[in-house]
């Protein structure tokens, strides 16, 4: 029997394998395709105080081993998410973690307020892509004193985990961590969506309404291992690897470059029980090469070596 | 055929590895695929959708949502049919006999036949037809009597028509260039039918095809006050919600935004605003 376990600070999952924000609903639209709770976790669309609309469509268009989408961060709102969304996510037993979006640190804080009082939440993950609305439009992780600030507030008003997801489209993403842990998160997860943009060249008009939009999918697995990696290497706080993540080798490379948990997310719309084969995959691994926990794969990439005779 | 994940439960929707049992080419790049499929066939509604991967490869990457064409099932098969308009569709054209398709569904909100509509009229604007030869069936079925006007720009394009021909159902044809039938758009011949038409509470209209065409589907629908269900075609991902990719804008003040996925395909006309 392999050891599946992950643990990110104080929360304890059955397995690494947890589906991305925006990727997976409120997690009941796939109830009816596989067992859920065989999942180690499920991470909520983004949850803001208000009920937002999203963009006007078009909202997603697909591109080279990807796809591009601006959804405009759709969603229910916390009321509603609480009444409507939480009873089903509470009856599972797999973890939940609710993702938060806000326009200002205020925001954050106040969603986290609304959701303290509820059980069944095992963490919360922030989601610092969202543009700041009093700094023109920067995301809130393109500036290592905003991710701290921010993380600081929310770390005030809760004692469950604190996650920070991290935009790529920065300079250094190992600066914003340790931006986030010196706020006190408990762990962060990269990498959200690279900017991206396509042209209809008849139109010339870009094939996404807002213009720019988040790249997903296999063609963003390199830049995010290496983000993760880098990360791994500069700063001492838990890693979720998130990024074109299709199959349990994809998790595997997550997990040697110093990943504890990973997220699958675009590889959902294609095959929602991805994860499912993903955590089946990541087992068999471990059972072949005689390991009896897979968090001892956990940042277990091993240089080359000039004088190095092993395989 | 075989349920490609053991954990799904069974009785509901799901995703299937299905054999190919047939692939027709029709013309001007217009082609059917049947599938063996008994689980979606027991399952499906005219007017549902199945969401299609037909390669193992990164690109194209995403499914491609199709309208269920027809439906046996006693030999537990689907049909599909699709133009090419892309690589996806383009991919699909290649396939043959014996090939194994992934297929998720049945997915959406079908047709809705309106209890006291006698009278249903079938309205296509080119491909807009791949959902009607099974919303026919069931309406001959259920013993309505039927009247269906398809269109398209030109007689090639004009496909299915051979699935109308039971129940001595009126079938009238419409092409731009008039190399078929009536010379102009499909809701020409219809607003000639409708003109005529005493008891118009006892219609109801069934429309697909291009944006345009809706359009103009709902104002006759509005000015004649006839029952009208228009069935949409949005770029998707997932086909059932998760991915918010699919939005049609609600008529009430076009703020609010319903998924074409899971709210739809199919739409009472006057419930959404189109666009383009």
């Amino acid at each position: 029997m392999v050891d599946l376990s992950a643990k990110i600070g104080d929360l304890v999952l059955q397995n690494p394998v947890m589906v991305a924000s925006g990727t997976f609903g409120y997690a009941s639209e796939s109830a009816d395709l596989f067992d859920l709770n065989q999942l180690g976790g499920i991470v909520t669309k983004s949850i803001s105080l208000n009920p937002r609309a999203g963009n006007p469509p078009p909202r997603i268009f697909e591109v080279a081993a990807g796809m591009l989408n601006s959804i405009g961060l759709a969603n229910v709102g916390v009321e509603a998410f609480i009444a409507e969304k939480l009873p089903f996510l509470r009856s599972l037993q797999t973890r939940i973690i609710v993702n938060i979006a806000g326009g200002t640190a205020e925001e954050f804080v106040r969603v986290v307020e609304h959701l303290e009082d509820e059980s069944g939440i095992a963490a919360y993950e922030l989601n610092y892509s969202c543009p700041n609305v009093r700094e023109g439009g920067l995301e809130f992780s393109q500036d290592p004193s905003v991710t701290q600030k921010v993380t600081a507030q929310v770390r005030r008003v809760t004692g469950r985990p604190v996650i920070a997801k991290l935009t790529p489209n920065v300079t250094r993403v190992s600066t914003i961590a340790r931006a986030a842990r010196d706020g006190g998160a408990d762990a962060v997860s990269l990498i959200n969506t690279l900017v991206g943009l396509a042209i209809d060249t008849e139109t010339r008009r870009p094939r996404i309404y807002a213009g720019k939009a988040g790249y997903s999918g296999p063609a963003i697995k390199p830049v995010a291992l290496a983000k993760v990696f880098e990360v791994a290497q500069e700063v001492d706080i838990p890693i979720i690897g998130i990024g074109g993540i299709f199959s349990s080798n994809d998790a595997l490379e997550f997990l040697i470059a110093g990943a504890s948990v990973i997220q699958i997310g675009t590889a959902n719309f294609v095959d929602p029980t991805t994860g499912i084969r993903v955590i089946k995959g990541i087992e068999r691994y471990c059972a072949e090469h005689e390991l009896p926990a897979c968090a001892e794969l956990v940042g277990s990439l091993r240089p080359w070596c000039d004088n190095d005779t092993s395989s | 055929m075989q349920k490609s994940n053991e954990a799904s439960p069974a009785g509901s929707r799901g995703i299937f590895d299905c054999r190919v049992l047939s692939i027709t080419h029709f013309s001007n790049q217009i082609y059917s695929l049947r599938l063996s499929c008994p689980d979606i066939a027991q399952k499906a509604e005219p007017g549902q959708f199945v969401n299609l991967k037909v390669n193992q490869d990164l690109f194209p990457i995403l499914r491609r949502p199709f309208s269920i064409s027809q439906v046996n099932q006693s030999d537990g098969w689907i049909e599909v049919v699709w133009k090419i308009v892309g690589v996806g569709t383009e991919l699909m054209s290649r396939l043959r006999t014996g090939q194994v398709v992934s297929v998720l569904g049945p997915l959406g909100n079908g047709f809705t036949i309106d209890p006291d509509a006698e009278n249903a009229v079938l309205v296509a604007g080119g491909l807009g037809v791949a959902p009607f030869p099974y919303l026919f069936e069931r309406l001959v079925a259920m013993h309505r009597r039927v009247r269906v006007f398809l269109g398209a720009r030109t007689g090639s394009e004009l496909v299915l028509t051979q699935g109308f021909s039971r129940g001595n159902a009126d079938v009238e044809l419409a092409t731009e260039d008039g190399s078929v039938g009536f010379r102009g758009l499909v809701t020409g011949p219809l607003v000639t039918f409708l003109d005529k038409t005493e008891h118009l509470d006892s219609v109801q209209l069934f429309a697909c095809g291009p944006t345009p065409f809706l359009n103009a589907m709902c104002e006759i629908a509005k000015k004649y006050q006839v029952k009208c269900q228009i069935s949409l075609e949005t770029t998707m991902a997932c086909g059932f919600g998760i991915c918010v990719g699919c939005p049609v804008r609600t008529a009430d003040n076009g703020k609010r935004f319903m998924l074409t996925c899971v709210d739809g395909p199919v739409f009472e006309a006057g419930k959404v605003a189109l666009h383009g």
